[in-house]
């Protein structure tokens, strides 16, 4: 077999033991790589219906088929556990030089067992494992933990995904970073802390072999060559921060707790202005020739010196959202998220539900002590201190941050239960994980793929805003041709997420993004790498069985139809001002939508999936499982 | 009539402005408008205008008064007076 070594590496925390497993090249042919290879892990990993910080959780670690080849932007890898946010897969991706070590040290990938007594940094060295003491890098930030231990073993080439103190203290919202990049948004952060695992460490020796490697690098050469023309370089120049504005425009930033969808302040909080005033430079993952990551630092006032890498979703998240027209405060913030291990999306939407919440007057000023600030503070949309401080309480689970670690859903029902309140109502999340930087009460497809989203309120795993914002369909309406365009994004997005490729490269390949375009390209990079014989069909089923997968996993784990749900706000609160004003997702309608999106699936209208469904798929056991 | 063109993203770069004015005739379309782009700002053609010269180069995209998103086979429908047209460019992601 190329591209991959056969092999995937068990450790248990508990008992110490290691094992390796082979698996049949079929195996790879139905699950690849990525997301969908660590949530098939998962599935047969995990203890059904466990607590997901409980030591029947496994950590399920995935790599990509192009990591350390010359295929560009495929040093990515995938990471899957039962998330504590959402209680259902918990599916993530990190990119760069982690991916490649992976690869290098010869394992597909990698499952993690049970719970250890003692914090640990697990050493993977090639082909041997050595569980190595970590007591001594508690507290330490996520970039300064993998700094420690390449200190420690004298060796600059290992590579460390690593948890931060918000790990550590379990916020159910916390990730796994590594190379500055971030496994993010279901809490596998929490999950790693919960069985002490502070690191995890890879030296990889070994060179990687694919079938045709004098095929693969001229097709590699042609995508890198188109990666630097005019299809990236909105990434390359400005990065996704341009979409402030664009959203703003539109109608559609999430502003004040989504109170509404245009904020006055958005040109100061924008990619361009971004870009003009606080950029440093641009970065790229290893094996990535676009390098979008905008590196920027504040200046000057009281968070001078904060320095992170500024994506679209987190500075909605922390500015328009939180009210906050400060770009300063808004890097702070994030920095504050990154170095300390926490999602910047749940984060930010967590804290602007806190600023409602004390606007509305059921949280009060005391509400806020912790030792900055001992009489507490007043939480009001915009105050940017207030923003950095309550990022550094959920960081912390100091006070009130304790409250806001379970993250909106969770918070609320406390808060709700304690005080006969709705705070609810403008929790803003699906499946418990916090809703992304796109107002969907005028996006209705995309409304229809989060609401179906297996993981939550994720951009990422639909791409059914495109159609929406791109004009393609009437974006305030619904029709019929809603089921089957939220199917064909997500199962688009999944192909992606599997192999796994950065979205960002889509268009690299002949020009254009469609399937028509990338298929062809992305079955030619599979079958140059293992010998394959896949075709535009093959390419397909990528997507079709690596979403399959992961709501196969759900529905183990107790998912139904009114899992699949949206905000409350967004169902009965139109905004009043800009260019979606007026608009909701009725019940009616997202009913209707759910019936026609699982009419396209091929499942039944509870949201089951056929056995014969499962089995054309390739997954027989799972069939026997699930399958009705 | 007068047509208002706002500038996002790689087109506010390269333009250096937020956004223009237009004086212009009636009858005008959005494919006009882009060669009235081109004529002003040259340095678009090869990002933001295709080499034509004649349409956007994907992905940038007009926008017309904020609800309106102007496809490829729409470039010849007509602007009316007042019209605000946002040039804008989407980035998935992030």
């Amino acid at each position: 077999m190329h591209g991959y070594s056969g092999k995937i590496l068990h450790i248990d925390l508990a008992t110490r033991k290691t094992w390796a497993e082979s698996k049949p090249e079929k195996w790879y042919k139905v699950y690849i790589g990525g997301v969908s290879m660590a949530t098939r892990l998962c599935w047969e990993n995990i203890e059904v219906g466990c607590d997901p910080l409980s030591p029947g959780n496994p950590i399920c670690v995935a790599g990509g088929l192009f990591a350390g080849t010359p295929v560009p932007v495929g040093g990515k890898w995938g990471l899957a556990s039962k998330s504590p946010l959402t209680h259902f897969i918990g599916d993530s991706l990190s990119g760069s030089w982690f991916a490649i070590a992976l690869k290098r040290a010869q394992w597909d990938g990698i499952v993690i067992h049970g719970a250890s007594e003692e914090w640990v940094n697990v050493l993977v060295d090639d082909g041997r494992v050595e569980f190595r003491p970590a007591s001594h890098l508690l507290g330490l930030g996520t970039y300064e933990t993998e700094e420690a231990i390449r200190e420690e073993l004298g060796d600059d080439q290992v590579r460390s995904a690593t948890i931060g103190p918000a790990g550590e203290n379990q916020v159910l919202f916390a990730n796994v970073t590594n190379d500055s990049r971030q496994a993010g948004r279901t809490g596998h952060g929490a999950v790693w802390g919960s069985k002490k695992l502070k690191a995890l460490s890879i030296r990889g020796t070994n060179g990687v072999t694919v079938f045709d490697p004098k095929t693969l690098l001229e097709l590699s050469y042609d995508i890198v060559d188109a990666a630097q023309g005019p299809h990236t370089q909105k990434y390359r120049i400005l990065g996704t921060v341009s979409n402030v504005l664009n959203m703003n425009r539109l109608g559609l930033l999430p502003t004040r707790n989504y109170q509404q969808g245009v904020f006055e302040h958005a040109e100061i909080v924008s990619g361009e202005y971004l870009h003009e005033n606080y950029r440093v430079k641009t970065i790229a993952c290893a094996q990535c020739p676009i390098a979008c990551e905008q590196m920027s630092r504040a200046k000057d006032g009281p968070y001078a010196g904060a320095m992170s890498g500024i994506e679209y979703e987190s500075l909605y998240a922390v500015s328009s959202n939180c009210g906050i027209g400060d770009m300063q405060a808004a890097i702070k913030i994030i920095d504050v998220c990154d170095r300390g291990g926490i999602d910047t999306m749940s984060t930010g939407v967590t804290i602007s539900w806190a600023m409602e919440t004390f606007e509305k007057g059921v949280f009060a000023k005391e509400d806020f002590k912790c030792a900055k600030y001992p009489e507490g503070f007043e939480p009001y949309f915009g105050n940017a201190e207030a923003g950095v401080t309550l990022a550094e309480m959920i960081r912390d689970r100091e006070g009130i941050g304790d409250l806001l670690a379970l993250g909106t859903r969770k918070a609320s029902a406390r808060v709700d239960a304690e005080r006969g309140t709705e705070t609810f109502k403008w929790a803003m999340n699906i499946k418990g994980l916090e809703t992304p930087g796109y107002d969907a009460r005028a996006l209705k497809t995309f409304a229809l793929g989060l609401a179906a989203g297996t993981r939550g309120a994720c951009h990422n795993r639909t791409a059914a805003y495109d159609p929406d914002i791109k004009g393609e369909v009437d974006r305030f309406s619904v029709d019929e041709t809603r089921g089957e365009l939220a199917k064909s994004t997500e199962e688009y997005a999944a192909v992606y997420d599997t192999l796994p490729l950065c979205k960002f490269i889509r268009r690299c390949f002949t020009g254009k993004a469609d399937r028509a375009g990338a298929w062809p390209a992305i079955a030619k990079l599979i079958n140059a790498t293992t010998g394959w014989d896949f075709d535009y069909d093959d390419v397909d089923l990528i997507g079709e069985r690596a979403h399959t997968i992961k709501k196969a996993f759900n529905i183990r784990e107790g998912w139904t139809r009114a899992d699949d749900h949206l905000p409350w706000r967004w169902q009965n609160e139109p905004m009043e001002e800009g260019a979606s004003a007026g608009h909701v997702v009725t019940e009616e309608e997202l009913e209707y939508l759910k019936d026609i999106y699982y009419e396209a699936k091929g499942w039944t209208q509870e949201g089951l999936i056929p056995r014969e469904k499962l089995i054309a798929l390739g997954m027989d056991d799972v069939a026997e499982e699930i399958g009705v | 009539m007068h047509v208002y063109v706002e500038f996002l993203g790689l087109s506010r770069l390269v333009a250096g402005i937020k956004e223009k004015t237009f004086d212009l005739p009636e009858g005008t379309t959005f494919r006009d408008v882009v060669r009235r782009l081109k004529s002003e700002y040259p340095a678009m053609v090869g990002n933001v205008i295709q080499p034509d010269g004649e349409t956007l180069q994907a992905p940038n995209i007009f926008n017309l008064n904020g609800r309106r998103m102007i496809q490829q086979g729409q470039m010849d429908d007509l602007l009316g007076d007042g019209d605000r047209v946002v040039l804008m460019s989407m980035s998935a992601g992030g």
